[in-house]
């Protein structure tokens, strides 16, 4: 007798596989670059400076999520240790660490790439571009990196206000003036490192197709407020990557794939199919960055029942159209089209009336508590799980606030998960499902409690 | 007749208990050791023989605990939070938050009114928070685990200890000893080390009287003293603190079987 063997609980999209074989060739195509005597860069974040490097010729490749794909595969742990042996200590970022371990090895191996770097390894660069944004290892990092590569250091600098200053009279223009200055004189640097002239046509199209991008994985993330949920968190990790990290691709693919997810998402919508293949017991949102190391976790909760349906990390804003006929100068034109004014985005994504009581909430908190919680409305979530990382304070440290906002105000419980983006040491995925089966009593007890009250899930 | 059995195996002590009609028939502990399969299976006899209990008449076993996947006779595996607080609840309805002090971590749980989890938290990954940390630091002062509480109670002068970490603490216990502080001293710095970690604990679920104490820090009357010193209130102790996980295990093998 065969026994039909019963499907995994997870329900992969199959649009994210294309997607996620752009982030391969993104690495594939560094590397193709470095052996054919082009400029490499290495690059924090997708930021401002991608499109500009691309637009004059050179190939990017990032070490933060060269990082994540080091701990997905299982090959981030020596790395770690050697960046320790250099002295690093162990409670820096886990993508910084691992990063450093990597160079490293490289300058052992007289600048080649390590035979053991999964997907074809980071070649070596001749320029390190840091970000000042978010925290002070993207840039900090960046700067230990120089002590290993003959390569310069560049950081991006680019205004990150608290949302109460954003809304402080001509702050906009600041920054926005402040980002064309700094991007200038980057643009000044690269001409100088690079002996040729900026190609500002190029930049009209290598830095044009993030709105476009986003606009798809917004309508995505729309279709996810659906019952049963369409797609699980796992899927949204595998894609984004290939959104946030997409290097010298063209825009027009990943803005493609990002459309043929949507399509897939629709038509999951449309016949009720969830992003598990299990009952959605539970709807859930990851807050935090994952644990790369071991998204398969996922895969056991989803066995639970268990469906993330959102997450914190990386959701796009609302598409707004911005008019550019204004403005001529190339540079103004790149800046203005992401750099959004904060009023207009809230008003364009919650209304005039709920935007104005944001606004207050700002101007009297410094945050907003409706912005910070709206996910979790909005998507009916009964439980949120809160990845604290060991290693990384800019995520993890608002997460015993939000754990107190979400009881108080939504009746949502939280479980608190301890572990690191890149560290699987500092993760214990046995007592994370020893938890996890006692907090769906919690969930089912706050379920009544919102019924109580009367609130919508 | 049919007979429910509960399982504890804990990181230090395994705890059986097999009931029937909700009475309790016969109770076991013995040290966990390093091998919870053989800690299982000498829990089975060991229940057994005491309660004279056929194991054909066990009708349900539910396993709870570190080791619960070594209880081979298990039907179900329960987490240990829900467990203790279907026990806590059994034995005293009117308690609200429950600080369950063990050998390997300190979770503190809210109950709603039908012995529900609505809350917990677990300790950080440090054994600091924990039964290990009195451990620890008995075996330095060359102090039985079970004077320790007494002895804590006749400070006058408890030691501040600088470092939250239990392998810090030791080495920092033993340069006390050498500077010639009062054992009770030390001790009793050990005691509001840990009872300030359990009091915040029990601040991120927030305290509802009524408030209990389980696990093996509920035998120890020098941490019960020094929590209620710290959190203002008087501590709610089972007569067995140690069993009320497994209580609560034999409680959800008879529910398992309704």
């Amino acid at each position: 007798m065969t026994t039909e063997a019963k499907p995994r609980a997870l329900n992969r999209l199959q649009s994210m596989y294309a997607l996620r074989a752009e982030v391969d060739k993104m690495y594939e195509g560094g590397v193709e670059a470095s052996e054919e005597g082009r400029p490499v860069a290495w690059v924090m974040l997708e930021g401002w400076s991608n499109a500009i490097l691309n637009a004059m010729g050179v190939n990017t490749v990032f070490p933060e999520n060269y990082s994540s794909l080091c701990a997905a595969q299982g090959v981030a742990t020596p790395f770690l240790e050697r960046s320790e042996a250099e002295g690093y200590p162990t409670h820096l970022c886990g993508y910084a660490r691992t990063c450093v371990g990597y160079s490293s090895r490289m300058v052992e191996l007289d600048g080649k790439i390590p035979p053991e770097a999964p997907a074809g390894g980071m070649p070596k660069p001749i320029l390190l571009v840091a970000s000042g944004e978010v925290c002070d290892a993207r840039f900090k990092w960046f700067q230990s990196l120089g002590r290993f590569f003959d390569a310069p250091v560049w950081t991006i600098e680019s205004p990150y206000p608290g949302l109460r200053e954003r809304l402080t009279e001509g702050a906009h223009e600041r920054n926005v003036n402040f980002l064309i200055n700094e991007l200038k004189a980057f643009v000044a640097f690269l001409e100088k490192l690079l002996g040729k002239k900026m190609d500002w046509d190029a930049l009209e199209h290598t830095g044009g197709g993030t709105n476009e991008i986003n606009r798809w994985r917004w309508e995505i993330n729309e279709l996810r407020k659906a019952r049963p949920g369409p797609m699980n968190t796992r899927d949204f990790w595998s894609a984004v990557t290939a959104a946030l990290f997409r290097g010298a691709a063209n825009p027009d693919v990943i803005t493609k794939g990002f459309e043929r997810m949507y399509d897939e998402v629709k038509e999951r919508v449309n016949n009720g199919i969830a992003g598990i293949n299990r009952p959605e017991k539970y709807r859930l949102s990851f807050e935090g960055l994952p644990p790369w190391h071991s998204l398969g976790f996922l895969e056991q909760l989803a066995e639970r029942g268990w469906n993330f349906v959102i997450e914190s990390a990386y959701r796009p804003p609302r598409p707004i159209t911005i008019d550019l006929s204004k403005y001529s100068d190339p540079m103004e034109r790149y800046v203005r089209r992401r750099y959004r004014r904060l009023e207009d985005s809230l008003e364009e994504d919650y209304g005039p009336e709920e935007a104005g009581l944001i606004i207050d909430e700002i101007l009297c908190d410094g945050v907003s508590r409706r912005m910070g919680l709206r996910h979790i409305r909005d998507y009916q979530v009964d439980g949120v799980v809160l990845h604290v990382l060991l290693t990384c304070r800019s995520t993890s440290a608002g997460l015993n606030l939000l754990q107190h906002r979400l009881l108080d105000v939504l009746k949502v419980p939280s479980l608190v998960i301890e572990g690191d983006i890149i560290d699987v040491s500092a993760f214990n995925p046995a007592e994370a499902l020893r938890n996890a089966e006692t907090f769906e009593e919690t969930m089912d007890h706050y379920r009544k409690v919102r019924k109580e009250l009367g609130m919508p899930w | 007749m049919a007979y429910f059995l509960g399982i504890d195996i804990g990181s230090a002590t395994s705890k059986g208990i097999i009931t029937e009609d909700g009475s309790t028939v016969s109770r076991h502990l013995l040290p966990s050791g390093v091998n919870y399969r053989l800690a299982a299976q000498e829990m089975v006899e060991g229940l057994l023989a005491k309660s004279g209990v056929a194991q054909e008449d066990i009708a349900c076993t539910v396993a709870t605990g570190q080791g619960s996947a070594n209880v081979e006779i298990a039907d179900q595996e329960v987490a240990d939070i829900r467990c203790c607080a279907r026990g806590i609840f059994s034995i005293f309805p009117s308690v609200r938050t429950v600080i369950d002090v063990q050998g390997q971590s300190t979770q503190v749980l809210r109950l709603n009114g039908e012995g529900q989890v609505a809350n917990f938290v677990v300790s950080e990954k440090c054994a600091s928070g924990s039964g290990r940390f009195l451990d620890i630091i008995a075996n330095v002062l060359q102090i039985k685990l079970e004077d320790i509480g007494p002895l804590s109670l006749e400070s006058k002068n408890p030691v501040t200890f600088t470092t939250g970490c239990a392998v810090f603490g030791e080495s920092e216990a033993v340069s006390r000893v050498s500077e010639g502080v009062a054992r009770e001293d030390i001790i009793a710095g050990v005691h509001q080390a840990l009872a300030e970690k359990i009091s915040s604990l029990v601040g991120k679920v927030g305290l509802e009287e009524r408030c209990a104490i389980t696990g093996g820090g509920g035998l120890n009357t020098g941490l019960i003293k020094w929590i209620e010193r710290k959190l203002g209130i008087e501590l709610l102790v089972p007569p067995e603190p140690q069993l009320v996980t497994a209580l609560g295990a034999a409680i959800m093998a008879e529910e398992a079987c309704k």
